[in-house]
């Protein structure tokens, strides 16, 4: 009797063993099972990770339509709002769970994925665009898909009734003339601050220790000009003198910014004063154009849909470009079974139907010279402005080394901020802050 | 049984111990090739059948209890194998190399074992979770035991005071420090301004910041830690208190003669409780301030992670630096700490558990 039971557990549990085990491999022969089956249907199925998960849904349209037209499924799988995508990626890695296509951004990134993805120099895209990613050694290994720009936004109607010509503000001198007229003016503009300007730390470094911070080492300079990056890159070092005449125009913004938010408010309330009509300047860049289009639109409207603009910061005299960029690629991951599939998807992406949604659905700004369709965002204008006068410059931060913003630089602007620094103060700690970080 | 049947039997489970283990070791080689056969996975776990089945049928009276309590015990061993044996050699294994979270191209010994504590920032985070240890310890259970003996006492509306001091602990720590980052950055900047003109929040720098965490947390645990102490206190024998009464024992003295040491193994669970978990402490000190604040001088230089704990260094050596390899072997270090402190510990509290 006793044996008996024992045999009954036994079965039981290696029944129960069993069954776990064989779910597993079931659903891994049911997954190579589908894809077979897909690709005898006539196409595959691409998985591709986005990075934006503000365009999902655009996307997923995007891939409908790719569906319709060659019968290739395409699976967006979008991450955002936080999400370490890097981090899952590698979770991917180790799982074998690698998508076909995924996002990278900073150039740390490419490294890190060194041989592992396909060389798209071949493909008929890369001549209609000069914002893909190529990598020295493994060629066009991003493709891009949107541009992005930083530069100083400002508010055209306020500006207008102040009777002051944004293109006048041609360096430091005028832009403090131009913040001192509007500061006086400020009750009958209706403003609570002449620029909407935040250090926080714990969660808008980003905002100072990259995209601000990518002025002092881009603005004015030629796209390929790499003077400022390549001295950061040794060792953490900084060109004192260019600091310094940045550090006065951070000085600027602290004593203009809107006190309450200028040390802890967050983006949502940066983005929702401007939109309201409450800043003459921000400081943020083209991307704000979807968050004040949905999320702030009631505000928007509210203060009467007003024209946008953008300004270089012109802390030397002379400095007269903004910094366009890809924010980030797409790239093919080289030991994926789809690689042409994906190729073909991406050079499809390219091209004017995809271009029309991406653009004027997703609000993307295209990289593509071919394009022909005009997003509604209120910053397409201005930035195609720029593009076409050439007055643009890269974006070098995306070379900095991993976390700087996060962990070194944006707290020095904060305490710059918050008033433990002077101007000569940020440049020393800077300089220390950034020599420690390198050494590390 | 008859000679023949167990010699039949010895035939099968032979047979099967050996083909189970073929096609095991088969399947491993083919997957550690990189093969794209389908079918090695029901190939492995048929194998594994075949060798539960063999040495269950296995024909011996000596060993047959063992066999079975092997058998019995396995998918437990094998599952804690899984989760937490491999995890931690392969890390242990992870930190001497410069794995980037995809590969790894050296080995590096201990190296960075070596320059980490070189790093000042992370000196700094260990003082400053010894300090956070210390604080909440201490706090925490003052506070859990203060608010206990407010719940154990005749109040009306007992419930419902134990339901909402319990309350803050069902928040998760993200959503928690999201709340009070509002609460610090918006509310109290609004009435401090009101008051004394003061706009600047408590979060932006680090000593007030650092007061910020703490402040939360107690607010998040003590909760938690008073449920702990309200079930000791009613387990206090009432003929005990009732004899102290006779004795003419007023409120104090039986809170400190009689309830204390009664309760004194609930004291050790909440200070080991407390103890390792704020430690462990990651969400709150994320979502509330993320490591900022600086400090000006530490170890000649200036450090820009002033709030930074110990996990929070850890995760962002990793995830944000990018630096698996470092932040694995600071890993490997924390898990030595907490081993050793809670060891310890226990060793204590349960010397004094016997005294009492």
């Amino acid at each position: 009797m006793k044996k008996l039971l024992a045999l009954l557990l036994t079965g039981t549990m290696v029944l129960s063993l069993g069954a776990c085990g064989g779910g597993g491999s079931d659903s891994g022969s049911g997954d190579s099972g589908s894809s077979d089956s897909g690709a005898s249907g006539g196409g595959s199925t691409l998985r591709l990770v986005n990075g934006k998960i503000e365009v999902d849904a655009q996307l997923k349209k995007l891939a409908e339509m790719y569906k319709e037209e060659t019968g290739v499924t395409v699976e967006i799988e979008s991450m955002g709002g936080g999400v370490d995508i890097q981090g899952t990626l590698k979770g991917y890695y180790q799982g074998g769970n690698m998508p076909d296509i995924f996002v990278n951004g900073a150039i740390p990134d490419f490294e890190n994925w060194e041989g592992m993805l396909v060389d798209m120099s071949d493909q008929a895209w890369v001549s209609d665009t000069d914002q893909a990613y190529v990598d020295e050694e493994y060629g066009t290994i991003g493709f891009p898909y949107t541009v992005e720009a930083i530069g100083l936004s400002y508010n055209k109607n306020i500006l207008d009734q102040a009777g002051i010509d944004p293109a006048s503000i041609t360096g430091p001198d005028s832009l403090r003339q131009a913040f001192e007229t509007l500061d006086s003016k400020k009750d009958e503009l209706g403003l609570t601050a002449v620029v909407g300007y935040c250090a926080e730390v714990a969660s808008l470094y980003w905002s100072t220790g990259n995209h601000i911070f990518a002025n002092y080492l881009d603005a004015g300079l030629d796209r390929d000009d790499t003077t400022y990056i390549d001295l950061l890159s040794d060792g953490g070092q900084i060109d004192t003198d260019r600091m310094t005449d940045f550090a006065e125009m951070i000085q600027l913004f602290n004593e203009y910014s809107d006190p309450s938010l200028l040390v802890s408010g967050t983006y949502d309330q940066q983005i929702l004063n401007f939109a309201s009509g409450k800043y003459a300047f921000v400081t943020q860049g083209s991307w704000i154009g979807a968050t004040m289009t949905s999320t702030d639109a009631e505000a928007y409207e509210a203060a009467g849909n007003f024209e946008v603009g953008m300004i270089p910061y012109t802390f030397e005299e002379g400095i007269d470009t903004i910094l366009t960029n890809a924010p980030s690629w797409w790239s093919i991951y080289s030991e994926s079974e789809n690689v042409d599939a994906a190729l073909d998807f991406l050079q499809w992406c390219s091209e004017s139907t995809a271009q029309q949604i991406l653009v004027e659905e997703a609000g993307f700004i295209s990289p593509f010279k071919s394009c022909e369709y005009v997003a509604s965002d209120p910053f397409a204008q201005t930035l195609t402005d720029w593009q076409a006068a050439g007055k643009t410059s890269a974006w070098h931060w995306l070379y900095m080394k991993e976390g700087l913003a996060q962990n070194y630089t944006g707290q020095v602007f904060g305490d710059f901020a918050a008033g433990n620094l002077d101007v000569d103060g940020f440049v020393s700690t800077m300089q220390q802050v950034l020599q420690s970080a390198y050494a590390g | 049984m008859s000679g023949q049947s167990t010699a039949g039997r010895k035939v099968l489970s032979l047979i099967l111990l050996i083909a189970g283990g073929c096609l095991l070791v088969g399947a491993l080689v083919l997957d550690f090739m990189g093969s794209p056969l389908t079918f090695r996975g029901t190939m492995l776990i048929i194998g594994a059948i075949g060798i539960i089945i063999g040495a269950y049928l296995f024909p011996t009276v000596k060993h047959h209890r063992k066999i079975i309590n092997i058998l019995f015990l396995f998918p437990l061993l094998f599952t804690f194998a899984v989760t937490v044996i491999i995890p931690l050699v392969l890390g242990v294994f992870y930190s001497l190399t410069d794995w980037n979270g995809i590969r790894f191209n050296n080995f590096l010994g201990l190296e960075n074992y070596t320059s980490m504590f070189k790093e000042p920032a992370f000196i700094w985070s260990i003082l400053i979770t010894i300090l956070f240890v210390v604080f909440n310890m201490v706090l925490v259970n003052v506070v859990g035991f203060l608010l206990a003996l407010l719940c154990t006492s005749n109040l009306k509306g007992l419930g419902f005071f134990r339901a909402s001091y319990f309350l803050p602990n069902l928040i998760g720590g993200i959503v928690l420090g999201y709340i009070w980052q509002f609460v610090f950055n918006n509310v109290l900047t609004e009435i401090t301004e009101k008051i004394s003109g003061n706009q600047a929040s408590i979060l932006s720098t680090t000593s007030t910041a650092f007061a910020g965490i703490i402040v939360v947390y107690i607010w998040q645990y003590a909760g938690y830690i008073m449920l702990i102490y309200i079930t000791g206190l009613t387990q206090v024998p009432k003929d005990v208190l009732e004899a102290s009464q006779i004795d003419g024992a007023n409120r104090i003295e039986t809170l400190f003669k009689i309830k204390i040491p009664m309760i004194a193994s609930t004291i050790t669970i909440c200070t080991f409780l407390t103890l390792t978990s704020a430690f462990k402490q990651f969400d709150v000190n994320m979502a509330l301030t993320n490591g900022s604040g600086s400090v000006a001088d530490f170890m000649g230089s200036y450090l820009t992670n002033g709030t930074q704990m110990l996990a929070l260094n850890i995760y962002n050596t990793a995830i944000s630096k990018d630096n698996y390899a470092m932040g694995q072997a600071k890993a490997v270090f924390f898990f030595i700490i907490l081993a050793v402190v809670s060891l310890v510990q226990v060793r204590i509290s349960n010397k004094k558990e016997v005294e009492m």
